[in-house]
This record gives C-alpha cells, structure tokens and sequence, in this order.
C-alpha cells in the first residue's frame, strides 16, 4: 500500500529509477519492481528509498470509514455527474432554506419561510 | 431503481401527505444548522405511536421504499405494514432506499428517549415545497452521535462540537439581554 510513496517521493525530487538506486545503494532493477508492485519492499527497505530521495515517511493511525459511508458513497458513484449535480441543486436548495429560517430564529427576527427564489427548471 | 436521485423535499412531502409526526435527526439535521459535513440520506425519529406507524407504513409505500442493502442496488422488498413497523420495537431502524433517495429511520436514536425527547429543544422550519418539519436541536444530535460513537460520529464530533460553541456564541450576542 506504500510503494506507491516511492515512485512519489522519486519523481517529487526529479530523479531517474538509476540515480534513486544509486543513491539509495541498490539495482536500477529493484527500484522497477518496486514500484511496479512486482515486488513488495520491506519496511526499512522503503524507508532507504524515499530517504535517498530527500523524504521522510510518518506514520499514524487513523478512524477507518464506516462501511455504511462506503456503500452510500458506491451507490451515489453510480449516478453520472449531472445527476449528481441535480441532486446537489435540490440538497443546496433545501439546506440554504432551512438555513435562513434557523438563523432567523436565533437572531429572533421573523423566519423567512420564502426567502430563496425557486429553482429553474 | 439503480440509485435514486436524492430529492429530501419530496421525501418529506410524501412523510407530510400521509400525516405521519416525526423529526429531522442526524447528518441532515446537523447540515440544516450549519454543519459543513455531507450526506445522502434523510435521517428520521417517528412517532412510535400506533396510529403514526400506520401513516408511515403508508408514507414508505407511497416511496417504493426497500431495505437497502450494499451489493443490491434496489433495495429488498419488505412487508412495509404497521406490524411489521410495530415489532421492530423502540430500538428499530431501517436503512431504506425510496424513490427519492435513501432514508433512515431510527424510532429511539442512541442517547436520546426518541421523539418527545428530541421535540423538546427542536427548530421549526419549512421546507422548500411548504412541508413543515422539525429539526433536532444540534446539541441534541451531538448527544445522539456520541453515544452512537461509531467512526463517522467521531469524525462529525469535533467539527459539531465548534459549531455548537459558535452558534451559542452568536445567539448569546444577538440576544436582547446581551450587553
């Protein structure tokens, strides 16, 4: 899942497969397979290369997205951009109207039921 | 019904033409008071009472509303009946796809007594289309999201939590008897 950070890291510092294994004292053809994925790196192996190439790696932990955000993002991949676009009109739409009404209540004057225009079709 | 669009006013159009009493809880609620967050689902508390659940057994079906489920784009069928709304029991929900987008239904959200609980603080508002609606309180969705705890409340928390501090913060100022 990191090897990707090599290719990353070689291409951040403008530098040939060549000369990041040359630096990082390894084969021109070990830097290809890793980042080809033909090869998985160690750990301490992938730190050599993306600190040959003037980079360092942090690590840290962090909350995994719920399955149930992934499967309603999947579903809403399925719509086309357009689509999309519709139902982000008709969400704004209904947002910015519930929206004027609440600041309208807090500010304490009187909530403006009609305060958008309605939407062109 | 591959996906729906996601059209939250004819949802609750549909939630009003069959009279059924609910809330407005959840992501939806929260973006409603200001939350930068996203969401594509409607989140609703009913009524548990027994005449409301056969409104919303209505409203479901009015909605082609089926279970949705990751791998049937959809939904399943179910027996959208009042009974069958009736033994899901207080702690009941349902993840449904309708014609109008994904809507959940939680009859007691987590951390809350259901819906004369979150009514008590709750924000009157109307829809585009004219359909009132009341919107939990946002400290009130916070109590719920963090006795919910899973990973996505824990995400929203922080952020609800400064919104909170903020709206307070500007009601306070605004107020008549702030000096």
């Amino acid at each position: 899942m990191l090897i990707h950070l090599v290719k990353e890291a070689r291409r951040r510092a403008d530098l040939s497969q060549a000369e990041l294994a040359r630096r990082a004292g390894m084969a021109q053809s070990t830097v290809a397979r890793i980042e080809s994925g033909a090869r998985t790196p160690s750990t301490s192996t992938l730190e050599r290369l993306v600190r040959a190439a003037g980079f360092d790696i942090h690590s840290e932990l962090t909350e995994a997205v719920d399955p149930d955000t992934i499967s309603l993002l999947e579903s809403r991949l399925q719509r086309t951009p357009a689509e999309r676009l519709a139902d982000a009109v008709l969400m704004t739409r209904f947002v910015l109207h519930g929206r004027a009404q609440i600041l309208a209540r807090r500010s304490g004057s009187a909530a403006p039921p009609n305060a958008l225009p309605p939407v062109r079709s | 019904m591959p996906c729906p669009p996601f059209d939250p006013d004819e949802i609750f159009a549909a939630l009003q033409a069959h009279k059924v009493r609910f809330i407005v809880i959840g992501g939806i609620a929260a973006i409603l008071h200001g939350d930068s967050g996203v969401t594509v689902d409607v989140d609703i508390t009913p009524s548990p009472d027994p005449d409301n659940l056969r409104r919303l057994a209505a409203a479901l079906r009015s909605l082609n509303a089926r279970i949705r489920t990751a791998g049937v784009d959809e939904g399943l069928p179910f027996d959208v009946s009042p009974e069958f709304l009736t033994s899901l029991g207080p702690d009941g929900i349902l993840n449904l796809r309708t014609r109008a987008g994904d809507l959940d239904v939680a009859f007691c959200p987590t951390g809350t007594a259901g819906l004369d609980d979150l009514a008590r603080d709750a924000v009157s508002i109307e829809s585009p289309s004219g359909v009132p609606l009341l919107v939990a309180a946002l400290h009130d969705i916070i109590r719920s999201k963090r006795a919910a705890n899973r990973p996505r409340d824990r995400q929203a928390l922080p952020r609800l939590q400064a919104l909170l501090a903020r709206t307070s913060r500007s009601t306070a100022s605004s107020s008549p008897s702030a000096t």
